[in-house]
């Protein structure tokens, strides 16, 4: 198998289920209507509600929703179970449930005067929804902070030729933001300046590897003799040879715990700074870092046959066995597939985030399928590329992705050990870009959700600190496997209360809401048993094979954490399901509400 | 529309296109303090109308209903924190 085919099957299957499947349900049970008014065009005010052209919106919400979630979860998922069970559910996913979640949250907006998915879900289910939603969204980003911060710091420590572009990289920003706001240049010579030079310091890492290798990181592990500060178990470690999950014992070291605090400390900074001095610099810069790498990789991979075959022949192994659990964890392909590859094939946070931002941009209803279809369905190229460069790329994780990355870039003849450099800066930041604006959102819900109890957390650094703290723990935990998917879970949870909210509009106004409702009772059953079984495995393979050792308090507090977690989870999906049947059971007993000209 | 102002849009849309919208943030963050200080007592706050508040009237005329209308919308609590940069 070969690249090539993996991509023309991918972009098949994205053509056929954007003309014969969306654009059905757009155009008959929708019935979008172009001289129907939007918010944007009914409500403008320049500032939130805009009327925008869907090529702009297109390019917007795309940047938006494609980053580190499809390239981690493939990765992981490819690694676990073959690239095959992966790019099935890729696949499947973005054909029937992926598109459907992200248009449909952005059509439910516009149909109900721009009201927030939260609004919509206090006003059509219950007001406790809202409440529940806001435990979602906690705890979802304290996930993605423990398990993208730990990913980080696992990459800085052991990629020594990462660390020099991403210091640049905060330089740059700071520079950027100064040259935008303040100098007030244009953006393209910014740019050039910005980027040029932050491509030229990653370009130079392989140069500084040894001083962040050697020097600083020899230099911070001899504080402790080269012991370990943190011990644990890892049952999902893949054998480097068979590719098959066999666990190992895993150490932490001080230089791993060096960097994992130099990632907080960027992430302290995106959370408490002006939006335009850190965080949007930075998010522009690693754009283009990223944009780069991904067409340069996605152009090879489809290029590879015809060029270089060797590139592009798939060395993963294709299916890898229906359960890759061990040490008796359970690590099924249902339902752990399903929450482990979750941005890519379906991801609840494109739902919040269309509801809230594109939706009040949507100049004719029209346009809502291409700008949130359609990027899903880019975004499933995504997931597509990161799982064939880590299928191609030999080894694990994210030197595997690197690999396969550089030798995509190879291709176009770019020197491996250079596309290599450029492939693991371009995964960092890409990662990196999400995990600093997590904490700033984190810090807002903590103090919108425990201000008026906890006044101190109404403060910004208080409550940034207290989030990168609970991060820290977990990522000291190093069961980071597990916090991916239970991130995932938490992802896909707020994808079935996004579907489930508009099942329930569609019922209400009487429309065929199947289309809908399938998608949401088979993603809810399944992260609900995912979230289940991540407890199980939690109890099983880390809390139990770690309490009352010796120097495993933090594995052991951590996986206590993660499945008190997990279960409030399940608990916070029971609720909602009970109040989603009651007002299920409310709508169908009264009639449908008239659809007027103008009214959804 | 061609392709080529198609792809241009796309392209404005993934880079300029955020700071431009961040800018217009900071623009009508400003506009809104201008607002509230000289017609807050139109939404009902207990802000004496200053001297220059009906000399600047005619001029904010068409923007006193989108004023109050973004002023006085529901929010969501995060609806402020740049959801369009956190890119999942």
């Amino acid at each position: 198998m070969n690249t090539f085919f993996a991509v023309a099957i991918g972009l098949v299957a994205s053509y056929l289920g954007y003309t014969q499947y969306a654009k059905r349900i757009d155009r008959d049970v929708i019935q979008a209507d172009e001289k129907r008014m939007t918010p944007a065009r009914l409500y403008t005010d320049g500032v939130d509600f805009v009327p925008t052209s869907r090529n702009v919106l297109f390019g917007y919400h795309f940047k938006s929703i494609a980053a580190a979630g499809p390239i981690v979860g493939a990765i992981t998922a490819a690694n676990l179970w073959g690239w095959v069970p992966a790019i099935v559910w890729l696949v499947l996913g973005v054909c029937f449930i992926g598109w459907v979640s992200d248009y449909s949250a952005i059509m439910l907006s516009i149909r109900n005067e721009g009201h927030s998915l939260s609004a919509i879900a206090h006003r059509l289910i219950a007001p406790r929804t809202r409440i529940i939603l806001f435990v979602f969204i906690f705890f979802y980003l304290l996930l993605i902070g423990g398990a993208f911060g730990g990913i980080l710091a696992d990459v800085m420590n052991a990629q020594s030729q990462a660390p020099l572009g991403i210091i640049v990289l905060m330089a740059m920003a700071l520079l950027l933001g100064q040259m935008l706001y303040r100098w007030h240049m244009s953006l393209i010579p910014a740019t050039l300046i910005a980027v040029g030079v932050t491509t030229a310091a990653i370009l130079a890492g392989p140069a500084s590897a040894s001083f962040f290798k050697d020097t600083l990181g020899g230099g911070i592990n001899s504080l402790t003799g080269g012991a370990p500060l943190v011990q644990y178990f890892d049952p999902t470690v893949a054998d480097p040879n068979t590719g098959l999950v066999v666990g190992a014992e895993r150490q932490i070291l001080p230089s791993f715990v060096f960097w994992a605090l130099f990632i907080l400390a960027f992430c302290y900074f995106g959370s408490v700074l002006p939006i335009w001095r850190w965080a949007q610099p930075v998010v522009y810069i690693g754009f283009w870092v990223t944009m780069v790498a991904m067409l340069l990789g996605l152009g090879g991979a489809a290029l590879a046959i015809f060029v270089k075959p060797e590139v592009g022949v798939l060395k993963l192994a294709a299916f890898k066995g229906w359960d890759a659990g061990v040490g008796g964890a359970i690590q099924t392909i249902w339902p752990m597939l399903f929450v482990t590859i979750a941005c890519g094939a379906i991801s609840g946070w494109h739902a919040l985030f269309g509801s809230v931002g594109t939706a009040r941009q949507i100049e004719y209803e029209t346009d809502a399928l291409p700008v949130g279809g359609g990027s899903m369905f880019m975004e499933f190229l995504l997931g597509l590329l990161a799982l064939l460069a880590v299928s191609t790329g030999g080894g694990g994780g994210a030197g595997a992705f690197a690999n396969g990355l550089a030798g995509f870039m190879n291709v176009f003849g770019i020197p491996v050990e250079y596309g290599r450099a450029l492939a693991f800066v371009a995964f960092t930041v890409i990662v990196l870009v999400v995990t600093q604006l997590v904490f700033r959102v984190m810090r807002v819900t903590l103090a919108e959700w425990l201000g008026e109890s906890i006044p101190a957390l109404r403060n910004i650094h208080v409550s940034t600190l207290v989030s990168l703290a609970l991060a820290l723990f977990l990522i000291l935990t190093g069961t980071w496997i597990y916090l991916w998917q239970l991130f995932g879970g938490a992802n896909q949870l707020m994808a079935s209360l996004s579907l489930l909210v508009v099942t329930l509009w569609l019922v209400s106004i009487g429309r065929n809401a199947v289309w809908v409702g399938i998608p949401m009772l088979f993603m809810y059953v399944t992260t609900v048993a995912a979230n289940v079984v991540t407890a199980y495995n939690l109890y099983i393979t880390v809390f139990v094979s770690n309490v009352g050792r010796e120097g495993r308090m933090i594995p052991t507090i951590g996986s206590a954490l993660m499945i008190v977690m997990a279960l409030l989870l399940v608990g916070a999906a029971l609720v909602i399901a009970y109040d989603g049947w009651q007002a299920y059971r409310r709508f169908r007993t009264q009639p449908a509400i008239p659809v007027a000209a103008g009214a959804s | 529309m061609g392709l080529r102002t198609a792809l241009g849009e796309f392209l404005y849309g993934m880079t300029g296109y955020e700071f431009a919208r961040q800018a217009s943030h900071m623009r009508h963050e400003l506009g809104m303090a201008m607002m509230l200080l000289s017609f807050g007592d139109m939404v009902g706050l207990p802000i004496l109308p200053p001297m220059y508040a009906l000399r600047l009237l005619p001029h904010v005329m068409l923007d006193i209903e989108p004023w109050k209308r973004q002023l006085l919308r529901e929010r969501f609590a995060l609806d402020n924190e740049e959801f369009d940069l956190i890119e999942m």
